[in-house]
């Protein structure tokens, strides 16, 4: 179906969100909790755009196309609320380098008083999307209002958590701590023992996140190599093959 | 199968048991009454039968004991008082005079409910029942007519259903006043089975109670409608979503589905059609965000209660995904009523746009708090005036706030308003589900403001940005106002603020959570600027930004303020001047409040 995208007529798969029609052809529109492996949550707002008829002011992550449909992704309207959220967000994690450099971009004000300077969470709740569709599902945005965070039931080890640390790497402003000391992995107040490999040595998961994924692809490797020995494995494998 | 007669016998004796009454001792005047009930030999009277019944609305008097057929009403009535009841009104004696209803204006001490200003100016639809019948009891909805529209319906075509509740104009009563029946159209003609019907009883705004008096008052009206309403669209399964809070609601609605299910009301081929349906009730967990739809169906599904995006319609796409069919209590409840009396006569009342009447809750500074139904239209005035007796005695209406904290604060100045969906958004405010709180002189508005936004901030459910940090931030701000820190430019930045929560929220709760703000900032500006310009309260409530003193000239030494001083503050002897010491005194305002002579001033800072 046909769309026009800021004067630009473009060729929408139906069923698409504005956001996915808007990314194929090109356009931008910012986001900071869309992740294409996810889809569009709602959360963070900056993707509001207009769209017509009638006019209004929409989410473009959730919502899908039209035909005919006439979308602005900028506007003195949309900038003002852009440049507001980024304030309001700025006021909430104003220790995280990806809100310093938005608060440059957007010119937003910085608030006299922020709520926790150590603060560099911004509840795009990337992390829980990542441990619900890869992981256990061991962390969730929990409580309600402005009480609300990220975290694992009740605040204590989570029995669920395979300490993988994938939500620590999609996060995208490094608000999940992660560290490793003496071949433990430390996250969510939990330890991991690290499983070395037996290639190259080196520690590169827990015991835990192994059997996790063997148990889910229905594949138990003897001894799991680490990502690079696989790859150089596999390499060597097919290099051998008579052509 | 028809539905079996019943009757309502002549001689009841109805103990209201709605939750204000409960809370003043209402079921041990029931258990007094019972008992003493089960003594009287049958030969001697006819046999006089104890009730318990849902709120007779108004609360403000309760417990409430109505003798039939004589039609005696007794007020605040004590188990200790039955004995007298039982030993003279029963036996033919005069009413008790201390137990009846004295009006605070007019001084009448009166007695038939007929002659009460509270009732006699209401017009009750949706409360019907509600106080007549034994919730419990199926035979009692029976006598009253009850499922009788339900029988109607089964011989009526889906179609005719709706078109008939298209033209008695009902709009849904939770809040935001979408055509009923254009809602229900939307649903039928989805396509996807199975279809879900849902009621919502998830009252939560600050002062409101109306939903909770029908549910335990009159249960089966809203399984009634609800039956209807499936027949309509063609749904299998219901469910009915209450806020645990509500314990008495929940043990009325469960033994009404029970016994409709029983009785062939519910269940497979109801009444021999061969129409099917089933309820189950659903707990909620006492979150005011799951009151908004997608929220209140994702925690029916057993996700975390957050809304979702509404640029599908639920009644294309609702509770698992399938069309869904959701509405209010209230609005259930007026299904059987409009079924039996024609779309027509219900259309007969009611405004050019809302139709019907609207049942309110009335709290706050008024002198007959409770429960009030009135046509559609109905100015505020009328609704506080003349049927809630007005302000307290010595105190003056200030605003109204209506539509809880989705809704704004009315000033005194337009209360002639008159009520409906359009009328009161125009104004800045909202019917919401139809809270009604009643503000006099001592109500700070900057505080109220505050207030809805602490509110908001804890019951937001934290998971769109503008709504979870906005609402911190204006709650921030506000509370810098009442503390006497604000400056003019907060006055902007709330603006601000406003504009991107209305533009930029996800649900309804985050784009009308600016209500109390801009509806205060609008109408009561003065109000703020003295907070911010002279920090003085105005009302003397912000006890940063008061100082209670008092007039030498006006004091006549009563003592009466002495009394009451929580912190001993007051000094002064008996007809002598008395004297507030300042490093004392807490600013409570209790001076204030028990002056007779208008002695005590509120300053400033």
């Amino acid at each position: 179906m046909k769309i026009v995208i800021d004067g630009r007529e473009i060729e929408a798969q139906p069923e698409s969100t504005i956001l996915e029609a808007a990314q194929a052809a090109g356009i931008f529109i910012p986001t900071l909790c869309y992740h294409p492996a996810f889809g569009g949550q709602g959360h963070c707002r900056m993707c509001m755009v207009e769209v017509e008829p009638p006019l209004r002011l929409v989410a473009s992550c959730a919502h899908p196309v039209f035909d005919g449909m006439i979308v602005r992704t900028t506007s003195p309207t949309l900038e003002k609320i852009r440049q507001t959220l980024v304030m309001l967000l700025y006021r909430r994690a104003p220790a995280s380098e990806l809100m310093g450099r938005l608060k440059a971009d957007y010119l937003a004000r910085a608030e006299l008083w922020v709520k926790d300077p150590m603060e560099s969470c911004i509840l795009c709740r990337l992390c829980v999307n990542a441990c619900q569709s890869l992981g256990p599902s061991a962390i969730s945005a929990s409580l309600r209002g402005t009480q609300k965070r990220v975290t694992t039931p009740y605040d204590e080890p989570s029995p669920d958590c395979i300490g993988c640390a994938t939500c620590a790497h999609i996060c995208p402003t490094g608000a999940i701590p992660v560290r490793v000391e003496n071949g433990q992995r430390f996250i969510w107040n939990k330890s991991f023992e690290l499983v070395h490999c037996p290639l190259c040595g080196e520690a590169f998961a827990t015991r835990e996140q192994l059997q996790y994924t063997a148990a889910k692809s229905q594949e138990l490797a003897e001894s799991p190599l680490c990502e690079r020995c696989r790859r150089l494995e596999a390499a060597q494998h097919w290099g051998e093959l008579p052509l | 199968m028809t539905i079996p007669e019943a009757s309502l016998s002549t001689h009841r004796i109805l103990v209201c048991c709605g939750t204000g009454c409960l809370a003043n001792g209402a079921w041990e005047v029931y258990q007094a009454l019972r008992s003493s009930l089960q003594g009287q030999p049958a030969s001697v009277h006819p046999v006089r039968e104890a009730v318990a019944t849902g709120c007779h609305g108004l609360c403000a008097r309760g417990p409430f004991v109505r003798i039939l057929p004589d039609d005696i009403v007794y007020c605040q009535v004590q188990a200790g008082d039955v004995a007298e009841i039982v030993a003279s009104t029963l036996e033919g004696g005069p009413p008790i005079k201390r137990l009846l209803f004295r009006d605070a204006q007019t001084k009448q001490v009166l007695t038939r409910p007929e002659d009460f200003p509270f009732y006699r100016q209401q017009h009750k639809i949706v409360l019907r029942n509600v106080g007549e019948i034994d919730p419990t009891s199926l035979q009692d909805y029976l006598a009253r007519g009850g499922y009788r529209s339900l029988e109607k319906a089964l011989l009526m075509e889906p179609d005719d259903i709706i078109n008939e509740v298209i033209s008695a104009g009902l709009r849904g009563r939770g809040g935001g006043g979408f055509p009923t029946g254009v809602k229900w159209r939307a649903c039928a003609q989805a396509s996807g089975a199975p279809r879900y019907i849902i009621c919502n009883g998830d009252e939560g705004d600050p002062g409101a109670f109306m939903d909770e008096s029908v549910m335990e008052g009159d249960p089966h009206s809203v399984l009634e409608g609800m039956i209807i309403g499936a027949r309509a669209v063609n749904a299998s399964q219901g469910f009915i979503y209450v806020r645990d809070e509500y314990a008495r609601s929940i043990i009325c609605l469960q033994k009404a589905i029970e016994d409709a299910r029983h009785a062939g009301f519910l269940g497979d081929r109801i009444l021999n059609s061969d129409f099917s349906f089933d309820v189950e009730l659903v707990r909620g967990g006492g979150a005011f965000v799951c009151g908004e739809e997608t929220a209140l169906m994702a925690s029916i599904e057993g996700s975390i209660g957050e809304p979702r995006d509404k640029y599908r319609y639920p009644t294309e796409s609702g509770l698992w995904g399938q069309p869904t069919l959701i509405n209010n209590v209230e609005t259930w409840a007026n299904i059987p009523y409009i079924l039996d009396k024609g779309a027509a006569h219900f259309a007969s009342l009611g405004t050019a746009g809302s139709k019907g009447t609207k049942v309110f809750s009335v709290v706050g500074k008024a002198v007959h708090t409770g429960l009030v139904e009135v046509p559609m239209g109905s100015s505020l005035r009328h609704i506080i005036d003349d049927i809630a007796g007005g302000a307290p005695w010595g105190r003056q209406l200030k605003a109204v706030q209506i539509g809880g904290p989705s809704g704004g604060c009315i000033p005194e100045a337009m209360l002639d308003l008159e009520v409906d969906f359009d009328s009161l958004t125009g104004a800045g405010a909202m019917m919401g589900s139809g809270g009604i709180i009643v503000m006099d002189d001592r109500t700070c508005m900057v505080e109220v403001a505050r207030y809805y936004m602490e509110f908001l901030a804890g019951e937001s459910c934290g998971k769109c940005l503008p709504c979870r940090e906005g609402i911190d931030y204006m709650l921030g701000i506000l509370t810098r106002l009442c503390h006497g820190r604000g400056t003019e430019a907060d006055l902007e930045r709330l603006q601000d603020i406003c504009t991107t929560l209305q533009a930029a929220s996800l649900c309804n709760l985050g784009k009308t959570a600016p209500n109390p703000v801009l509806s205060t900032v609008k109408y009561f500006r003065e109000e703020y600027l003295a907070h911010i310009q002279e920090h003085r309260c105005p009302a003397g409530i912000c006890r940063d930004l008061t100082t209670f003193s008092i007039d030498p000239d006006l004091c006549n030494g009563c003592t009466l303020c002495l009394k009451f001083c929580p912190v001993d503050a007051i000094e002064g002897a008996a007809k002598q001047v008395h004297v507030i010491d300042q490093t004392r005194c807490i600013r409570c305002g209790e001076c204030f409040e028990q002056c007779r002579q208008d002695a005590v001033v509120i300053g400033g800072r």
